[in-house]
């Protein structure tokens, strides 16, 4: 049998259908059954917030990556990637300086203080009906918790990210317009600095959100603005160089103007850097510690109201976090019930 | 694609709401894909008032569920279609199957005007029904949406399968649909 004959028997000719007699059918009975449609507008403001809330996180794997530039292979062929996480204290004049360099969240704006970034692969986040959909999507097992706190209810939504990746060029005169747009004097970029490359990678990710249903229930905005529960899986980002080295990167970059003294020394203490992803932490809004979490240290971050916590691991090869309005030891559960 | 919605008491878009006007929204997405809804549904069940029954209940649950303007529409019509018929197609067989235990002989099936029923004889006809009911979903699924003129791009967009993928899965469900078929 053929294709052909398979088309044969499946049949060949379209059925020839009154759609406006359809369409009057479909119209009586959601008359008669008293069905109710989501409402386009609200709806579509849903839904496109919460995926500029998937590729704001991506946006965040690539950021976090860029800002561990201290991290970037001494070689060309050396890749960075993490294995454990360590929190780096922000403090209020780094985050003024960040928010200067990055007004508006624009990744491409914000590294455009010190060169040119470029999307090879951008970031497109999208949402799946299925935790093995999301698995067959980024090709692992997207791991789930085996328990959750009586808070969060219902099912979660599944967006995922693909591998994304990105060039950045460093350029001195991007340097020099972007410093004197804030009236400020940058230190010259070094000649081997200005022009060289970094390739990064991040990704693909799984977000799994609890408390954000999808469809009718936000019709009149009785769905929870804030998700319940956050549970992020993403292969560990990766940077490479064509040559500069870690210790000039982290010269130059630790030498900018607004950079505190503070991050500049805890970014210099980093052991490893070429296997520790810095987690910035706000000093004054957060704190943070080491905890274990599925064998492995991670990274605890609460904000100083008690109101939200996150959990931060990284575990063969997978970045994973958890985050809601729980308490230290209800985030670590959940963590620790991850499989 | 998007999760089915939780509604609930009390929740516009729940039971028991007043009917609103549809959208001219939701009218155009029912007039670019009505067609191409039953000719899915067409595919699996081979008899035109049947997929029309099954398209109209698959734009009810979209309608309940999600917003016309949702760029997944169209792919989710299209999957939905091929599922809601193929589990029409298996109703169909249980039907079937009880009333012959009960040996009491029912009717030919008549063979209306639907061109289809031309192409290929009743007992071919019924033999391949079988076949897709018989099927994992996905190859039955994706055997309809291609033979109803859906693209590779469609067709993965549907069923949540890479693009790349789709020749090499269709052959599988080719391969396994003749294999059934002899």
């Amino acid at each position: 049998m053929n294709d052909t004959e398979i088309a044969q028997a499946l049949g060949t000719v379209e059925p020839q259908v009154n759609t406006d007699d359809a369409l009057t059918r479909f119209r009586a009975r959601v008359q008669s059954e008293g069905i109710a449609g989501v409402t386009p507008v609200a709806h579509g403001r849903i839904t496109s917030r919460w995926l500029q809330g998937l590729a704001a996180a991506a946006g965040v794997v690539i950021v976090a990556s860029a800002l561990t530039l201290s991290g970037v292979a001494d070689s060309v062929l050396k890749i960075f990637e993490p294995k454990s996480v360590v929190a780096v204290p922000i403090t209020q004049s780094d985050l003024n300086y960040l928010n200067q360099a990055c007004a508006g969240l624009n990744l491409q704006d914000c590294m455009g203080a010190y060169g040119t970034f470029v999307w090879t692969t951008p970031p497109q986040p999208k949402e799946v009906q299925t935790r093995g959909q999301a698995s067959a999507e980024t090709g692992f097992a997207v791991q789930a918790p085996a328990s959750l706190p009586s808070s969060v209810t219902g099912s979660p939504r599944y967006g995922v990210i693909n591998r994304s990746s990105a060039t950045f060029t460093f350029s001195a005169d991007s340097t020099r317009q972007a410093a004197a747009r804030q009236n400020r004097t940058a230190p010259p970029m070094p000649a081997n600095i200005d022009g060289s490359k970094l390739f990064i990678t991040g990704g693909p990710a799984v977000v799994q959100i609890w408390g954000a249903p999808a469809g009718a229930t936000g019709a009149t905005g009785a769905y929870p603005d804030v998700p319940t529960l956050i549970v992020g899986q993403a292969k560990a980002p990766t940077i490479s160089s064509d040559g500069v080295t870690v210790a000039e990167l982290q010269a130059y970059l630790l030498s900018q103007p607004g950079i505190s003294p503070q991050l500049a020394a805890a970014i210099r203490a980093i052991s490893d850097p070429s296997s520790t992803l810095p987690v910035p932490v706000p000093a004054e809004l957060a704190i943070s510690h080491p905890v274990t979490v599925q064998g492995v240290q991670g990274l605890y971050v609460g904000d100083n109201t008690g109101i939200a916590s996150a959990v931060i691991w990284q575990k063969d090869g997978m970045m994973f976090e958890v985050i809601g309005s729980f308490t230290e030891s209800q985030a670590l559960s959940i963590a620790n019930s991850m499989r | 694609m998007t999760l089915p919605a939780r509604e609930g008491a009390g929740i516009p878009g729940g039971a028991g709401h007043v009917a609103q006007a549809i959208s001219p929204a939701f009218e155009g997405l029912f007039r670019a894909e009505y067609a191409r809804v039953v000719g899915i549904a067409h595919r699996v069940l081979a008899d035109q008032a049947e997929a029309e029954d099954v398209a109209q209940d698959v734009f009810v649950s979209f309608y309940r569920a999600h917003p016309a303007d949702a760029p997944y529409a169209p792919a989710w019509l299209h999957a939905a279609a091929a599922h809601a018929a193929l589990n029409a197609l298996r109703g169909r067989d249980r039907r079937a199957r009880r009333e012959a235990a009960q040996a009491v002989p029912i009717d030919t099936p008549a063979i209306d005007d639907d061109p289809a029923y031309i192409v290929a004889a009743s007992e071919t006809r019924d033999e391949v029904r079988a076949v897709l009911a018989r099927l994992p979903e996905r190859s039955a699924a994706m055997l309809a949406l291609r033979y109803a003129g859906l693209s590779y791009a469609e067709i993965a967009a549907a069923l949540d399968v890479r693009a790349s993928s789709v020749g090499t899965l269709l052959r599988r469900a080719e391969d396994a649909f003749r294999r059934e078929l002899r």
